[in-house]
This record gives structure tokens, sequence and C-alpha cells, in this order.
């Protein structure tokens, strides 16, 4: 497949979801709006953990930070929720600045456990914030509009898939997959690696920020512990890494399937749904670690072989 | 009139807790010319040329390059003023196509412009092809064999447009129809006429590669000069081969 189909399909799936709000049953557009922002945050872990290897779980602190920049934003302060959106952009992006010169000094597992803290002190932060509404949380206006939100997350979503996209053939991309690949080979390169970290670290921040914001506004309540829930930084994880890890589409991908196949378990049996995630963290990382993306693109020429490749070169 | 040398090591000590890896050397480099570091294992040759390329920060000394220090600067500075080394312990972009990992020097190195990818990529095919890979380009680096990788590292470096390459080990690893494999890439590389640092421990390698020798060891620069006069010089004999019993 040329670039030029590839944009044309993409193209053209855009447009039919842009369009599903007219003629897609309430309850579809509402699953469309959480997978749609799933999704964004997918993207936005795709960049830092995807393109140059940082295995974030500070990426909910993020989303948590949009979501009380926001709500803050209105509800304090009665501001519109376009400067809201705004000022939880803006923590986010000097929490990324702040929190990440220290932070992505550490390599691998280091850096992991360093930012799985992250949200635990966040949470604790935030619950004692009186402008906060302490451990209460805040209550947001209701708007009414489902249709609104839905093509307000796809724009989002298109935003982070762009950039994305130059990322991948940008200087800045080829900068942060040199890291990935090997940080101390980057630098005696002349790759700034602490800049290039950073600004991925920034960018991963400004996505989940607009979709904290976002999925605030829709659900009209935040509190901290599931504003700054480690789950979603899993979820986000996981759809990643099963779409792709370092890929346009695969995040993007990844959110789609995954969160349709466990909204359709989760109306049969609830319990079956979270046991999913688990078998499918497992199964992905045993059979394609590389992703959906990597396993489009060679299944075709390894056939099943592409599957016993894996499990026999990670010598399992 | 003297001509400011490329690079110069003055009083340059490391040390490690207890243990002085490098101490007190001094040296310098003329354009243009190779000068060959050898010294037996535990010598403190990579210690230097992670000193020179800013891995590590000395303990005290100074380092010049071009005139200036660069002793307070990051690595990824010096490499863009213009010093590329290659590691003992290789380190390609495993997950990048051969052509990539050298497209990287291209867009980084020395050049300070942004450049585009596509541009960045037909630099690239220049050391590809000096070093012999272009039947590799597509090819996944860690899917490279021995003496392939070692040329990769090689274009690489070449690929920033370096004033003064640094070599670390490059023939560890190989047998000895690799090594006169991996000579003559390193010849290609020397007549584009920029400073060359090569470490090794093969003997043979020096001899036929470097202007200059230096012996370093325990960390001390023991003797310095032509390399026939070194190899023959006594010390040199005892530091790689032990005292003769008499």
């Amino acid at each position: 497949m040329t670039l030029r189909t590839k944009f044309v399909l993409a193209l053209a799936a855009t447009l039919v979801l842009a369009a599903l709000p007219w003629f897609a049953p309430p309850t579809l557009v509402q699953f469309g709006i959480a997978t749609l922002l799933l999704a964004t945050l997918a993207q936005g872990w795709n960049i830092i953990g995807g393109f140059t290897g940082y295995a974030s779980f500070g990426n909910s602190v993020f989303f948590g930070l949009g979501s009380y920049g926001t709500a803050i934003a209105m509800v304090q302060w009665q501001l519109p929720f376009g400067v809201g959106l705004a000022f939880g952009v803006l923590l986010s992006v000097l929490f990324a600045l702040v929190m990440g010169i220290p932070v992505l000094r550490l390599r691998g597992h280091y850096f992991a456990i360093a930012t799985l803290a992250l949200s635990q002190v966040m949470t604790a932060i935030v619950s004692n914030l009186e402008i906060a509404g302490r451990n209460i949380g805040l209550v947001l206006p209701l708007l009414n509009g489902d249709a609104l939100f839905y093509e307000l997350s796809l724009a989002v979503l298109v935003l982070a898939t762009l950039t994305i996209f130059w990322i991948s053939r940008s200087r800045f991309g080829f900068g942060l997959i040199a890291i990935r690949e090997n940080e101390d080979a980057a630098a005696s390169m002349g790759i700034d690696t602490t800049r290039y970290k950073v600004l991925a670290f920034a960018l991963a921040g400004i996505f989940s920020a607009l979709a904290g914001g976002i999925h605030a506004y829709w659900i009209t309540f935040i509190d901290p512990v599931s504003a700054f829930d480690l789950s979603l930084n899993v979820k986000m994880i996981i759809m990643t890494v099963f779409g792709g890890p370092g890929s346009v589409l695969g995040p993007v991908i990844g959110a789609f399937v995954l969160s349709a196949i466990s909204e359709t378990l989760s109306t049969e049996v609830s319990s079956v749904a979270s046991l999913f995630f688990g078998m499918v963290i497992v199964a992905a990382v045993i059979f394609m670690p590389r992703g959906l993306a990597d396993l489009i693109r060679r299944f075709r020429k390894t056939g099943w072989r592409y599957f016993s490749e894996n499990v026999r070169s990670h010598r399992l | 009139m003297k001509t400011t040398p490329i690079l110069e090591i003055r009083g340059l000590s490391k040390r490690f807790g207890g243990l002085v890896a490098v101490s007190d050397v001094n040296f310098s480099i003329a354009p243009g010319e190779t000068l060959g570091l050898i010294g037996p294992n535990g010598a403190g040759k990579t210690t230097l040329v992670s000193l020179i390329s800013g891995s590590i920060t000395p303990t005290t000394g100074d380092i010049l390059f071009e005139g200036a220090s660069i002793r307070h600067l990051p690595a990824f500075q010096r490499a863009r003023a213009g010093i590329g080394r290659t590691f003992q312990i290789m380190k390609p972009f495993p997950g990048l196509s051969v052509l990539d990992n050298i497209a990287v020097g291209a867009l980084f190195g020395t050049s300070t412009t942004a450049k585009a990818l596509q541009t960045a990529r037909e630099e690239a095919r220049e050391w590809l092809e000096l070093m012999e890979l272009q039947h590799h380009a597509d090819q996944r680096a860690d899917e490279l064999g021995g003496p392939d990788r070692k040329r990769l590292e090689l274009a690489k470096a070449m690929a920033m447009k370096p004033k003064l390459l640094l070599l670390d080990e490059v023939m560890a690893g190989l047998n000895h129809a690799e090594i006169d494999d991996v000579i003559e890439a390193i010849k290609k590389v020397r007549r584009t006429g920029i400073s060359v640092l090569v470490i090794e421990h093969v003997i043979k390698v020096i001899q036929r590669l470097s202007d200059r020798l230096l012996v370093l060891h325990h960390g001390q620069q023991i003797i310095e000069g032509k390399p026939e006069e070194v190899l023959e010089d006594p010390r040199v004999i005892e530091a790689y081969l032990g005292r003769r019993r008499a």
C-alpha cells in the first residue's frame, strides 16, 4: 500500500466516523466518545513510550491535570470550556517540564517505577486542595450534547495522529527513535537527548490533557481517585502495545479493537472483561511484541510462522 | 609557527573511588594525524575515549578541542563540535535499517541546520557505499555480521562529518582476514584527511595505521613516539609480556 492510498483510506475512515452521530444510536455515540478519548490517550503514550522507548506510568497524571485544570477553571473561576481546556494543557506541560527533567534521567525499570509513584502523589495532593474540591471532587456544568463531545474527541484524535505522522518522518522523530534504540549512541552522534525526551514527554502531556479535559466536561464529575487512575495508564499501554508502539495508526487500531471487544464482553458477563485485558497483555507480549501494525505488515510474507518466530526469538 | 592541535589533553586524570583509571595523561593530535593508543587490558584506554567524547567527566585536567576547552560540554555538544566515536561494545540502533543508522549521523552530527529525512538518507548513501554496505541497506542493523557491523560503526560516525574520530577497539572479536578487511575501511576514513585516535589491542593494526604511538599502562602514559621505536622499547615489551626472567 502506498502512502497515498493509506492517506485516502484514513481520510475516508475519519469522514465515516465524523458522520456517525447522525445515524448511530446514542449508546454507540457514547461508546464512541470513550473509545476516541482512549485512542487519543494511547497516541499520547505512543510518543513517549512507543517512539522514545520510555515506559511511562505518568500519563494518567497528564489526564488528571487536564481534567482538573478544566474543572477548576470552569467551576471555580466561571471561565468558558475552551479556556479551561487550555489551562489543563498548560498545567500538564508544566508538569512534564518540571518532572521530566529529573525523572527522564532514569532509564528502563527505574523510570517506570518513578512515574508509577507520580499519580499516587497527585491523588494525595489534589485531595487536600480546597480549590480542587478536596477528596469530594468537583461537579462541572451540564452540557447535553453527546454529538458535540464526539466530534471534539475525534478532532483531538485526528490532531494527535497527524502530529505523530509528522514525528514519524521528521528529524525530531528520528532523534526519539535513536534514543529508544540506543541512548548512549544517540548522544554520541549529537542528539540532545535530555531536550528531546522532555519535549516528547510534554507532547504526550498535551494530548493526554486534552482528552482529560473533554472527559471531565462530558462526565460532569471528577474526583481525585478516578482522575489520576493508574489503570487508565495501563489501558493506554495495552492498547499501544497491542496496536503497534512507534507506529502512526497502530495505537488507534489497538484502542478501537480492544474497546469493542471489551465492551461486547462486559455486556455479557462483567468480570470477563477485566480478565480479558489481562489475557490480552500476556498473549500480545508473547505472540506479537511489535503489535498489530507489525503483524499486518509482515504476516503476508511469513504467514503463521510469524507467531512461532516471535516466541522463539524471545526464548520462551 | 605551530598549528593548533585538533585535540590537546592536559594533565588528564580520572579516579573511580580509590582506583585511578587515568593518571596525568598529556598528549596532542595534529590536524590530519592518526595517533595510536595501545596498552594492556585495564590500562585506561576506553576511559580515555569516554573522557574525550564526554560520556564521563574528568577528575582533574583539561581537554582542548581546536584550542578551546570542552571539559564542561555534554557529550552531544562535543559530537556537534566534531568529535565522532565508535564503541568497543558496538552500539548500533538495532531496530533501524542499516541506511537509517547512517542517516542518523547525517541528520545530527556536526550538521546544525534541520534537513529533511530524504536529504539525510541521500547523504548516508555515500558512506554506505564507501563501507561496502549497499547490499544491506534495508536490513535491520542487528542482522549484520561481525565485520559488517564494524563498518557500520565507521559509516555512522563518518556520516556525522567529524573532524576527529575516536576508534575504540574496532577490531575486537574479528579474525585475521576480517581485521585486514576493516583496516582497509579505516584507511578510507583516513584518506578524508580527518584526525583519528585509534585504540587497539592488535599490534599489527596499530603499526599499519598510526603516524605516532602512545602507550598507556596502569593509567599512566609510559612512552610516546614513532611506532617502530615505541614497539622496540623495553618498557613497552615489559608492559605487554612481563619482565624477562634472568
